[in-house]
């Protein structure tokens, strides 16, 4: 069974970003946030949440810096 | 209803269907709270749009695609039925509460929890909370959010959320009905550029960037101390610039700097256009300062937030100036970006309604122009400002040049003809003028029925263009107790601030012919 043939995951692949981080940031935003509502407010969550704030406040300027390079 | 008005009855009824896949998304968070009395009155609430909605498009099937007056009916008369049929679940929540069946057994509620829930037994309140919430505007009809059901607060959050990108956005995206019918019906919900050619594509395009930034807003909220209810339910509606809030002092309640300055982030994300949103997250950057509404949005958030800090300092309302940048900062990004978020309550500090005039003033200002078009505010918007004000310096400085003269209006990057800059100057000019006749006629009619000497002039001008701006922040007037006439007032402000006008007084005009008041 592909990825693609999860009812959920195809949609957001075939209607979403087309694009494998903001996809990947899509589909993991649910399960984050539920994560936080299990454990808590512990050293894991917090470390989950950091880093997930972390993926997207990067990928924006290595988007725009790679955008630049191809120009050149 | 006869065959030219076929479109439009058929519009409403997906719609309405659409609303009704709303109601039933949240039910889940009713059993995730344990809050099973609220089942019933969550089916009932489901069921009787799902039901209107199915009666109108089965007997509309054969309906042609709709043209731009049947685009702005269906936008009015649509948004309007969406608030009316959204009200159901406060309604209907609250009679279940009051009525106490046996086998619910839903909670004995005393003191300021129980009027606050028992509001919404008036039909009334309930409309309005539903039409403050679809329309993004945040005033309400709670005296206590934190004592309202877990499920209302959810319900009240996700409609602020569903109209911050729009309803017919929301409809366009589930039913992916491509061709001009959809185009004419995005157009008619204050939204004019498109991300991709294809409508269908633009709207998907809105609701994942819109996600995505939801969920980034909930991180940045929790990990800024705020707890995950509040989080989520903080994030949506900030992002949405909708406003409500599920504590009874809203953001004042966390009484904290970082809270405050977390928000201000996803209160801007919220007053960017979709258009430049979308730029922006492939990389294209250079869109925050070379976009014109998105300069100018940085640069009036900036120099509002320094001019009302400096207003709250110099008046003595705040002993430091930290303070004063706090509250000031916050209540202006939170006015001009149509939010509603307070901060400045007589709780933790001075309240809005006691700032001094000119403060009062200059967050109205903000309410009153509002951010970017193409994004979820409300207002006049800063695209129409900025036609307005390059368009009146274009007629001026044209005296000072010769007739054979070629002068072209530059908006941004483009440069407009003579037709096309007197079509969007007069356009900008109408929707102003309009705006500003309802805002004089509310602030007129609230004087009139408002009881003498208990708010002033600034109190009423404030709580009318927030309403009609769809901002949410509230001088005190708006309540439970506030006269029956001041809510219709308000209702109205609020339906036509959303749609920019001109829609409603469409509808109103083809209601008006149709029934016979005038030909």
């Amino acid at each position: 069974m592909n990825l693609d043939d999860v009812p959920v995951v195809n949609y957001v692949l075939e209607s979403g970003p087309d694009d494998p981080v903001f996809d990947t940031l899509l589909l993991s935003g649910p399960l984050v946030i539920g994560i936080l509502a299990l454990v808590g407010r512990e050293p894991v969550s917090v470390g989950l949440g950091v880093l997930y704030l972390l993926v997207f406040a990067g990928y924006l300027p290595y988007k725009w810096l790679s955008g630049r390079d191809q120009d050149r | 209803m006869n065959g030219s008005y076929a479109p439009v009855g058929r519009d409403i009824g997906r719609m309405l269907q659409a609303l009704s896949g709303l109601v039933l998304i949240t039910i889940p968070v009713s059993l995730v709270w344990g809050e099973y009395y609220v089942l019933p009155a969550l089916l009932l609430s489901a069921l009787v749009p799902l039901a209107s909605g199915r009666l109108l498009t089965s007997a509309f099937r054969d309906a042609s695609d709709p043209g731009k007056l049947h685009g702005m009916m269906v936008a009015a008369a649509g948004w309007f039925a969406v608030a009316l049929f959204g009200s159901l679940p406060f309604f209907l929540i609250a009679w279940t509460v009051a009525l106490d069946p046996v086998l619910l057994e839903p909670p004995t509620l005393s003191g300021r929890a129980a009027s606050t829930v028992s509001a919404f037994r008036n039909p009334l309140n309930a409309v309005f909370e539903s039409m403050s919430g679809f329309t993004g505007t945040g005033l309400t009809m709670t005296d206590n959010e934190e004592a309202l059901p877990r499920t209302l607060q959810w319900w009240r959050t996700f409609i602020e959320w569903v109209g911050g990108v729009g309803v017919i956005v929301l409809t366009t995206a589930i039913l992916a009905r491509p061709g001009s019918g959809s185009l004419t019906l995005y157009e008619s919900e204050a939204r004019s550029e498109k991300i991709h050619p294809s409508i269908v594509s633009t709207v998907r395009t809105i609701w994942w960037i819109f996600l995505l930034f939801t969920f980034v807003s909930i991180l940045v909220l929790w990990l800024a101390g705020m707890p995950l209810w509040g989080a989520i339910n903080h994030a949506m509606t900030g992002l949405a610039t909708g406003g409500f809030s599920i504590t009874d002092n809203s953001i004042a309640t966390y009484d904290s700097a970082v809270i405050d300055f977390a928000l201000i982030p996803v209160m801007i994300l919220g007053s960017i256009a979709f258009p430049i949103h979308y730029l922006i997250l492939q990389g294209d950057l250079k869109n925050l300062y070379t976009d014109l509404q998105t300069r100018w949005m940085f640069g009036f958030f900036g120099g509002g937030s320094v001019l009302l800090s400096a207003l709250v300092y110099l008046s003595g309302t705040y002993d430091s100036w930290f303070d004063a940048f706090r509250y000031g900062l916050f209540q202006f990004v939170s006015a001009m970006s149509c939010t509603g978020f307070q901060t400045a309550v007589d709780s933790t500090n001075v309240a809005l309604g006691k700032w001094p005039a000119q403060a009062q003033l200059t967050v109205t200002f903000g309410m009153v122009v509002g951010a970017a078009a193409g994004s979820t505010v409300g207002g006049i918007k800063l695209i129409r400002l900025a036609t307005l004000v390059k368009g009146i310096r274009h007629r001026i400085t044209d005296v000072f040049v010769p007739d054979t003269a070629v002068r072209r209006l530059e908006i941004g990057d483009r440069r407009l003809t003579e037709e096309a800059a007197n079509r969007e100057l007069g356009e900008a000019a109408i929707i102003a003028v309009l705006w500003f006749v309802f805002l004089a006629l509310t602030t007129f009619v609230l004087l009139l029925v408002l009881p003498e000497s208990q708010y002033t002039l600034e109190n009423v001008l404030f709580e009318v263009a927030s309403a009609q701006g769809n901002v949410g922040l509230s001088s005190g007037i708006t309540g439970p107790g506030m006269p029956t006439v001041g809510k219709l007032f308000f209702l109205f402000n609020m339906w036509i601030g959303r749609l920019e006008i001109i829609p409603v007084l469409v509808l109103l005009r083809a209601l008006f012919t149709r029934g016979g008041l005038y030909r």
